[in-house]
């Protein structure tokens, strides 16, 4: 046979499977503007939507006059809560356990609110018909700062929870309150404080910001009257789960929903959620019998579809003289805005921020966050990471950093004093979770030779000494990050989404000619599943990566899934279509042991087919094998060569990393330079390292965007003051510093590949990363810690406050 | 946001007074106003254009006198709707002092904030455009109330 002629290298290289630097399949229709997005669907007939949405962030609405918008060539319909009201609509249940408004219902809690949607022929005429909308709102008092939200005389925001002291996760302590959860054991904790030689207390702040893709959110929904059908395109990460909601609010059976889920130009988190202009788009569809479009604009993502982070957590760490760590305590104010619409999975209001111990042997912590309203947009998303994952790195990353000041120890050394060691693993952290697997000292110390980190203190200490003397008037920062992360949501023990178990699934099918199709319940938004999900069949089942074809997105076609985010789609779906690969393969074993008149077990697979063991002449292609299930298969089997796997994993998978910044700031005017920023991430199994480079790239990059700033910031009246990209900070390639990459492997040991996810990591280390290399900079001149967002201006601020500046 | 300025005009208190309560001389100094329509002794609505950054709209408004201690100080205060670019409300302190017989020291207070689609993209441009506004506002108003009593004279 011809495959005999090739190597074994040759055979391999063939198949383009794991470790192969795969280019990206999906950027052939990409890079020639084929790419199909929601916004390329156009239907016969389709209408266009727009939102009339609130200029104020805390009002009454007297009354809202339709009248002159419907006069307005070309519209058609003018929607309010009181129209929803008919189909039970005007407020609809969060992921969070909550219930949100649709359109306002006698009040709007936040600025830029939806108030009402006008619907028309075309997106112009939707405009003018918005413009033309006459609402009278009477102000009431604005909550902007979640510091005062519990105060007695604060405004009540929820009138509808008005005398519900029980929330969604427990009681709730005062009208603005939405939660306390708390973690982690109380009393052993504070008697660690209290026997504690050392202590530090910060409250380290995670400022609000937005995943911001370059693709906003939008939907098309086409109601068809006749067959009672409800169809729609939407910039869906899960899906599934929007049919299923809809099903469930709508009460269209859920067969008679198609959810598709075209090309995503970016997700980043902000496309989990269900917001108004889905329902809003579907009860217009259904009112006009025609499609209906939604597209948001720039300024109504970044004021309106779901933030991300607005963690203010107070830190506590108890260690001894040495440096060893003995207990730690947080609390968290977290801000969620008008309604808790926080995306995490159900029994987790504050995801897995009790991932705070981080990298570190705590041998005791406790941890409580308060969640509370205020007059801003709802959400609180996992941007870039996996359910509060980044805000818990930077808590603990920061605090490490604070205590190495306070100890007059060097980070690195702190760290590495701390670190929970390879030995203990599968390591069982203060706060409840199982880490799998770690080999945090190796990567520590790689990252530190690397980038000659005893070298950089010297320099940096030879600066500081410049500065003193007056000659120069720059600071050198050495930020230091050693993350670990929680991903790969969930096992059904403890994660589900409205009930539904967090698991996900791959559907394979393999054609008589040895090409197939594989279908798969997660959805990429850019992370290039075509590209490796092809690679894990290659690897598994000897079929080149080029003849599998991927697919995500269809609710009819893809079998059940609950999406992409939090890095989830390698540890969860990857997992599945490794196990899905493997029962097909366990039926080709037979179909081949059947063509070589052999007992199965007397077979191996060997790259691409099936080997008599010891005969190496004897084998049976996996292509031959293909051919053979459509025609000669054994007595008594079933013909075809397919299989469904829907994977509950056992455990999440954790993810580790060391980031270092070498970062210089002229004290006199703020700007920042970084010098260099090396990332090693250890994601267990790699299956494509180019693609884990880029995603470490777009990480790295939105993780510098965050860091030095990008923010969601409102002024005291409420109003959303970066509301644009004139103010929201998204780096061009002009602003991006150069990202050296690096790795070690530690296989997730209960992963059928041994693979963890990395999509997130770079956010998640990169944050802390850069804002410890601010810190750092300035601590000499006796700054503990300096909030977020490091922009020039704020350098500047805290050189002023230092008295640095001449 | 707040901001304090002054300004000495040539003319008796009781000319600035009379010009600071008639509705077609603050039609004049309103930067950018179309119309102003009395409605009573203190009442009256306008119509205004306003331009900050990027944004430019027109607002209908009402502006009010209250406070009145003829002829010392009042507080002019207005607050228009600007439909989807938002809306805007502002108010001035205003005092009166003699300096000599002829001539008069105005002395404001003004605070001003807007919300919606304006404060959203022109953030950063709300606080120098505030000021500007209101300098010229003061500038102008100045020119023609210190006019109004040099034709007040010639008249008589």
């Amino acid at each position: 046979m011809n495959d005999m002629t090739l190597t074994k290298e040759q055979r391999e290289a063939r198949l383009e499977g794991m470790g192969c630097k795969r280019k990206r399949v999906e950027d052939i229709r990409f890079t020639q503007g084929r790419g199909n997005y929601v916004d390329d669907v156009k239907l016969p007939g389709m209408l266009h939507g727009d939102f009339v949405r609130s200029p104020h962030p805390h009002a009454r609405i007297r009354s809202i006059n339709k009248d002159a918008a419907l006069k307005v060539p070309g519209v058609l319909a003018v929607l309010t809560a009181d129209d929803l009201k008919g189909v039970n609509l005007a407020w609809m249940p969060t992921l969070a356990g909550d219930v949100q408004m649709v359109l306002a219902d006698g009040k709007v809690l936040f600025q830029n609110q939806e108030v009402a949607f006008v619907v028309a022929t075309d997106r112009y005429a939707a405009d003018d018909g918005v413009n033309a909308v006459e609402v009278d709102y009477e102000p009431l008092p604005v909550l902007v700062d979640p510091f005062k939200s519990m105060d007695a005389d604060a405004p009540v925001l929820r009138e509808d929870l008005e005398g519900k002291m029980t929330g969604a996760h427990g009681p709730r302590k005062h009208h603005n309150h939405i939660f306390e959860w708390t973690v982690g054991d109380r009393d052993l904790t504070d008697a660690a404080f209290r026997k504690a030689e050392v202590t530090i207390k910060e409250m380290i702040s995670y400022h609000r910001t937005h995943p911001s893709p370059l693709e906003t959110c939008q939907s098309v929904c086409s109601f068809d009257k006749i067959k009672g059908e409800l169809t729609i395109w939407g910039t869906f990460q899960a899906p599934h789960v929007i049919r299923t909601v809809v099903a469930l609010i709508s009460k269209i059976p859920e067969h008679k929903i198609h959810v598709i889920a075209p090309d995503i130009g970016g997700g980043f988190g902000n496309k989990v959620g269900a917001y108004p202009g889905y329902i809003c788009s579907a009860v217009a569809s259904i009112v006009t019998g025609r499609p209906v479009k939604w597209v948001e604009d720039r300024i109504e993502n970044l004021t309106s579809t779901s933030f991300a982070r607005d963690y203010h957590m107070t830190t506590e760490i108890a260690a001894t003289k040495e440096g060893k760590v003995t207990g730690l305590r947080v609390h968290v104010l977290a801000d969620h805005g008008a309604f808790d619409a926080c995306a995490d999975p159900s029994k987790w209001p504050a995801g897995f921020f009790n991932i705070v111990t981080g990298s570190y042997d705590f041998p005791t912590a406790h941890l409580a966050v308060d969640g509370v309203y205020t007059n801003k947009a709802p959400g609180g998303v996992a941007y870039r990471c996996s359910f509060r994952v980044t805000e818990a790195a930077y808590c603990i990353e920061r605090g490490m950093d604070i205590l190495a000041q306070k100890l007059g120890m060097d980070p690195a050394e702190l760290r590495l004093k701390n670190f929970v060691r390879p030995e203990q693993f599968p390591y069982q952290s203060a706060l409840g979770w199982e880490y799998d697997s770690g080999d945090y000292h190796t990567a520590m110390r790689k990252a530190m030779e690397t980038v000659q980190y005893e070298d950089l203190r010297k320099e940096q200490a030879a600066k500081r000494e410049a500065f003193r003397r007056g000659e120069t008037r720059e600071i050198m920062g050495v930020g230091i990050s050693f993350f670990t992360e929680i991903v790969g949501a969930g096992p059904s023990k403890n994660c589900d989404i409205l009930g539904i178990a967090m698991f996900d699934s791959c559907e394979i099918r393999l054609h008589p000619t040895g090409a197939g199709i594989a279908r798969v319940g997660s959805k990429s938004q850019g992370q290039g599943h075509e590209t490796t999900w092809a690679q894990i069949i290659a690897t598994e089942l000897g079929i080149p990566a080029d003849d599998i074809m991927v697919e995500e997105g269809n609710t009819d076609t893809a079998p059940y899934g609950l999406g992409t985010y939090g890095s989830r789609s390698t540890p969860v779906a990857g997992a599945a279509i490794a196990m899905a690969a493997r029962k097909i393969r366990a039926k080709a074993q037979m179909i081949a042991a059947y063509l070589l008149e052999v007992h199965e077990g007397d077979l191996e697979f060997d790259i691409d087919g099936f080997r008599v063991k010891g005969l190496p002449e004897r084998f049976k292609s996996m292509k031959e094998i293909c051919w053979a299930a459509y025609n000669s298969i054994p007595p008594g089997m079933e013909p075809g060569l397919e299989a469904v796997s829907y994977y509950d994993p056992p455990n999440m998978t954790y993810p580790f990393g060391a980031y270092i910044c070498v970062m210089d700031i002229d004290v006199d005017t703020g700007v920042y330079k970084v010098r260099r920023f090396y990332a090693l991430d250890d994601c267990g199994t790699r299956i494509n390292p180019m693609i884990i480079e880029g995603q470490v790239h777009g990480g790295l990059t939105e993780a510098f965007a965050i860091a030095m700033g990008q923010e969601i910031r409102y002024d005291d009246n409420g109003n959303v003051v970066t509301g644009s990209l004139m103010d929201f900070f998204l780096p061009t390639a002009v602003e991006t510093p150069h990202w050296e990459t690096d790795f070690t492997v530690t296989p997730s040991p209960h992963h059928p590949i041994g693979a963890k996810g990395v999509g997130e990591s770079p956010n998640v280390g990169g944050v802390p990363a850069f804002s410890n290399a601010v810190n750092d900079a300035f601590s000499f001149l006796g700054s503990t810690h300096i909030q977020m967002p490091h922009d020039f201006w704020r350098n500047w601020q805290a050189a002023k406050t230092l008295g640095a500046l001449g | 946001m707040d901001m304090n300025g002054s300004e000495r005009i040539e003319a008796p208190v009781e000319v600035v007074w009379r010009a600071l309560n008639d509705a077609e001389i603050l039609r004049q100094c309103i930067p950018g106003c179309e119309r102003l329509d009395k409605a009573s002794d203190t009442e009256m609505s306008a119509t205004v254009v306003l331009k900050i950054g990027p944004v430019k709209a027109r607002f209908e408004g009402a502006v009010e006198l209250s406070n009145l201690d003829p002829p010392h100080s009042y507080t002019i205060s207005g607050e228009g709707k600007g439909g989807l670019v938002g809306f805007a409300k502002g108010g001035a302190d205003v005092s009166l002092t003699a300096d000599g017989p002829q001539a008069t020291i105005l002395t404001y207070t003004v605070k001003a904030d807007v919300g919606g689609k304006i404060a959203q993209l022109g953030s950063r441009l709300i606080d120098s455009t505030a000021k500007k506004l209101a300098a010229e506002f003061f500038s102008v108003f100045g020119e023609k109330a210190a006019g109004h009593a040099l034709a007040a004279t010639d008249a008589g």
